[in-house]
């Protein structure tokens, strides 16, 4: 059994056929191909699969296709327009926010929704926000440094603390 | 323009900010079906009976796997033993073992076959405990296993049949009995560690085809192509170039994905399918699939009351689980550094690699020296405590020196390790011969910690590298080497550049691809910096010569008057009559046309000899210190990371920042399972098996004062004076945070990992109960 949906991915309009029991990270996946929301954890923890659904940030894993009918889905894939990256995107770029780079989209699509909602963030409330995107490469000073680097006013201290202490020849 | 040394950009950034970076679960294959598999529900059984005739028959259902699809004689693969069958053969021997599998045109319909495959067991008798594990009376786990021949290392183990214990490692030096007599303090004492979960974010995965000629082509998730290539073909009797294996974007590694995991169903299940079969494992399944070795190290040390360490004598039990994978490589990695980075006249060490019913291990971010450097350094400290000599200086009395001989008989160069821990001492506060906590035994208490650590790399090992310079003035180079997050493409695409005098940006690197790029031993043992990086270098180089050669004629000019500057050749100093790539080419043949290669076979040698523990253990050594601050909540036993600073020797840095961000993702992971991470098993059964019961660390629990600190104290092997640094600062952390607990409790010790809140309340609070 199929049921219909109308929905709009990265302001495409779309209709589909969705089976009751599928995730919209599977819809994205498996039907769109949109191959940048990761599956981490399947338990909505970890937000490797996060996107928006009408500009709130979701676990796609959780939530059932289905639930998108009427919505505005936004995905990693959607952010940047042609060659013009997101300022979070460009953020992270700069920033060197990312490892093996598999959190990234759910990373950068968090960081989207904190900032919508939130444009100038303490560092404990982007410590809070983010705490449900897990970096396993420990990427979590450059991804503070960058969110910091998108705020309206800069912190101090915004870089990662490296020193580069001794050269012996 | 200098290409090496500098923060240079990543090149995969900008794939990975897009989400267009491709890793394997996103491949999608004409007639691609997917498997899922049968698990036990036993630690330890006999197969009576499995049937998956009914199965079979599902509408949707490709294929099943199960044993009756095996010959006994070729059932079998491991790097090291030929232990782990494909699927289950006469028993099972953890909960999680896979009994069976199905090719199905759906994910749902192959779970929902899985359920029509009837098994029937007969527990046996499981041992989950590797001490109890190494007593005679224990259940075996395995009679017998076939070596496998794919290792370099492979003469360097002594393995036992009929035994849970695998392999013992044991090397020494002086005379230990001598050692205790001269001692005038002797401290014993038993440190564990846990079971941990590598967590990398992308769980394994695998996709599979047979090509009509009967080639096998795999895409697959994994840190090792050469080898992987190498068992698959062992597996099922074809010659290596009959068995291609791909590898695009790694979602991180950290040693779990170096060895066959889903490569080997994958590929027998593909072929009975006769279509392209993708594996993809969740998360729970990546629980039951690998882990770190668990540990018990009995460590007894003397010393002198000046703090000379004098004796040490260590036992040290790791737990490989079910199946060996490198689990001998392991306990000798971590045995033969068991002593630390320590001048012993005296030492004793040995090291034990054991079955248990508990999922496989398998190599974990710092091979088996974080378990060792645990017990000793935190018992280092309680040295100094009871001497009344400041942690500093009782390290830097006794650390190893340049040219000093260590207790494998190798001789120690690019030796920054007092470096590193003054650097870390000083950038956290520390102050000599200073208690460096209150000594309040309530309420909130903070302290401070030092450690130190060495390690080896894999040795002996080889890796190929070939480059290939077009007219246009780009480079290619052709590696086996994965981009497992470490930022291994860029790294060596500075080498390149270097080398040749390239912008960095005119130089690609290739995805592994056994058919196209040569060979690597392993994406691993934080090896590819100085290996793949030296064989880079020299393919580079060979090139270079090419030009410069060319360039002496065009230029008139001797050789050594020319350089390679952003992509030209001119004489030093003289731009003006510079000649370009193209231009060279030209010159060479007719046109700007061709390619000019140049190639390098990087072979590191040494290896140990398992009778004497003794030979060449490692083609480099890995330093590295960190200092901790911790505040403890004595009423709730929380434990508050104040600050934590890494430093890490790397020889070289090829691109400074990659350096950090690799010692932050390694105190990162290591700041998790000194505090929380474990897996917990209750009689085999596994417990905590998702990220919802099992967390890695998050941003919350990212330290508000976190520095990581290079020194650089070149090694004339590696490629610019370049060491490895990805697991270098992982080892220290455990102890370091261990030390500054006890400082701020006053000298209470915790032994055993993670240090959990009911384990810090049980040691402020003797009265309630023993620390377990």
């Amino acid at each position: 059994m199929k049921i219909e949906i109308r929905t709009a991915v990265n302001g495409r309009e779309l209709e589909a056929a969705v089976k009751p029991n599928q995730t919209l990270l599977e819809f994205l996946r498996d039907e769109l191909h949109l191959k940048g929301s990761m599956e981490g954890c399947g338990v909505g923890v970890c937000g490797s699969c996060t996107v928006l659904v009408d500009r709130r940030p979701v676990s796609s894993c959780l939530m059932l296709a289905t639930n998108i009918e009427g919505k505005q889905v936004t995905t990693i894939e959607g952010l940047a327009v042609g060659d013009q990256l997101d300022p979070v995107q460009q953020a992270f770029l700069e920033h060197q926010a990312f490892q093996c780079g598999y959190c990234t989209p759910g990373m950068i699509m968090a960081t989207k929704a904190l900032l919508s909602s939130n444009p100038r963030p303490t560092e404990e409330e982007v410590r809070d926000y983010l705490s449900g995107n897990i970096c396993r490469c420990g990427t979590y000073a450059e991804v503070l440094a960058a969110v910091n680097s998108l705020k309206e006013r800069l912190p101090q201290n915004s870089e990662p603390n490296h020193a580069q202490v001794a050269t012996r020849s | 323009m200098n290409a090496l040394g500098a923060d240079v950009r990543r090149v995969d950034g900008p794939a990975k900010i897009r989400g267009w970076a491709q890793y394997t679960a996103d491949i999608e294959l004409p007639g691609m079906v997917y498997a899922k598999v049968l698990r036990s529900i036993y630690p330890h059984a006999r197969l009576v009976r499995v049937d998956a005739s009914k199965a079979e028959k599902f509408p949707g259902v490709v294929a099943v796997l199960t044993r009756n699809d095996l010959k006994e004689k070729s059932a079998y693969y491991g790097p090291v033993v030929k232990d782990q069958p494909v699927v289950a053969m006469d028993r099972v021997r953890y909960v999680g073992e896979v009994i069976a599998a199905v090719a199905a045109e759906g994910r749902d319909i192959a779970e929902e076959a899985l359920d029509l495959i009837e098994v029937e067991y007969e527990p046996l008798p499981a041992v989950f405990d590797p001490v109890e594990a190494m007593k005679p009376e224990a259940p075996i786990l395995h009679k017998e296993s076939a070596r496998s021949e794919i290792r370099l290392d492979k003469d360097s183990f002594a393995f036992k049949s009929n035994t849970n214990v695998l392999n013992t490692y044991h090397v020494e030096e002086g005379d230990i009995a001598v050692g205790f007599r001269e001692s005038d303090e002797i401290f014993e004492d038993v440190y564990t560690s846990q079971k941990i979960q590598h967590g990398h974010i992308e769980p394994h995965a695998a996709v599979a085809y047979w090509e009509p000629s009967e080639k096998l082509v795999i895409y697959t998730s994994t840190q090792n192509p050469s080898s992987i290539r190498a068992q698959l073909a062992e597996l099922f009797d074809l010659p290596q170039s009959q068995v291609r294996i791909i590898v695009p974007f790694v979602g991180g590694g950290y040693g779990g994905k170096v060895h066959p995991r889903l490569e080997p169903l994958t590929a027998t299940l593909a072929r009975k399918a006769r279509r392209p079969v993708q594996w993809v494992l969740t998360r729970e399944e990546v629980f039951l699939t690998a882990h770190c070795h668990a540990s018990v190290v009995k460590i007894k040390t003397g010393v002198k009351r000046d703090g000379t360490i004098v004796a040490r004598q260590v036992e040290a039990v790791y737990d490989t689980g079910a199946y060996a994978l490198t689990g001998p490589s392991t306990s000798k990695n971590g045995g033969e550094v068991s002593g630390g980075p320590y001048r012993i006249a005296h030492q004793h060490l040995t090291s034990y690699c054991v079955y248990t019913n508990t999922p496989p291990t398998g190599p974990y971010r710092g091979f088996g020296v974080p378990q060792v450097c645990w017990a000793y350094e935190s018992q280092m400290d309680d040295i100094a405590r009871r001497l009344g000599i400041d942690p500093l200086e009782l390290r830097l009395r006794n650390l190893v020196r340049e040219g000093d001989v260590f207790v494998t008989g190798d001789k120690l160069i690019s030796v920054g390790i007092s470096d590193c821990v003054k650097h870390a001492a000083e950038a956290a506060g520390w102050q000599h011969n200073k208690e460096q906590t209150s000594r309040e035994l309530s309420g909130k208490v903070r302290g401070k910690g030092l450690a130190v650590m060495i390690k080896t790399t894999m040795t002996p090992s080889n890796s190929s590298a070939l480059v290939r310079l077009n007219p246009d003035g780009s480079a290619v180079l052709l590696t086996s080497s994965v981009e497992i997050g470490q930022g291994t493409q860029t790294s060596l695409a500075q080498i390149v550049a270097e080398e040749l005098g390239l912008p960095v940006e005119r130089v690609a690197v290739t995805f592994p691809d056994t058919d196209v790029t040569p060979f690597d031993q392993s994406t691993s043992s934080s090896r590819t910096v100085f290996t793949m990086g030296g064989a880079a270098r020299q393919a580079a180089y060979q090139i270079r010569q090419q030009l410069l050669e060319i360039g002496a004629k065009l230029l008139e000019a001797d050789v050594e008057d020319l350089e390679l500057v952003e992509g030209y050749l001119q004489v030093k100093g003289t731009p003006e009559k510079r000649r370009s790539i193209a231009q060279l080419f030209q010159a060479r043949f007719g046109a700007a046309v061709g390619n000019m290669v140049g190639s390098y076979d990087n072979q590191t040698t040494g290896g140990l000899d398992p009778r004497t523990g003794k030979g060449k253990g490692s083609a480099f050594f890995f330093l590295s210190a960190c200092a901790a601050e911790v505040e403890v909540d004595t009423e709730t036993g929380k434990i508050t990371i104040q600050q934590v600073v890494s430093a890490v020797d790397a020889g070289k840095a090829v691109n400074p920042r990659q350096c950090h961000m690799q010692n932050e993702g390694s105190m990162i992971m290591s700041l998790g399972s000194a505090l929380f991470e474990e897996m917990v098993f209750d009689k085999g059964q596994p417990i905590n098996s998702t990220f919802l019961e099992y967390m890695p660390p998050s941003m919350e629990d990212h330290p508000r004062q976190f520095r990581s600190l290079l020194v650089e104290t070149p090694h004339p092997k590696g490629p610019f004076g370049a060491k490895g640094v990805g697991e270098a600062g992982l080892g220290p952390v455990e102890p370091a945070i261990g030390n500054a607990v006890a400082n701020a409790l006053g000298g209470i010790r915790l032994k055993n990992l993670p240090l959990r809140p009911d384990r810090i309340l049980a040691a402020v609070e003797p009265a309630t109960g023993e620390e377990s």
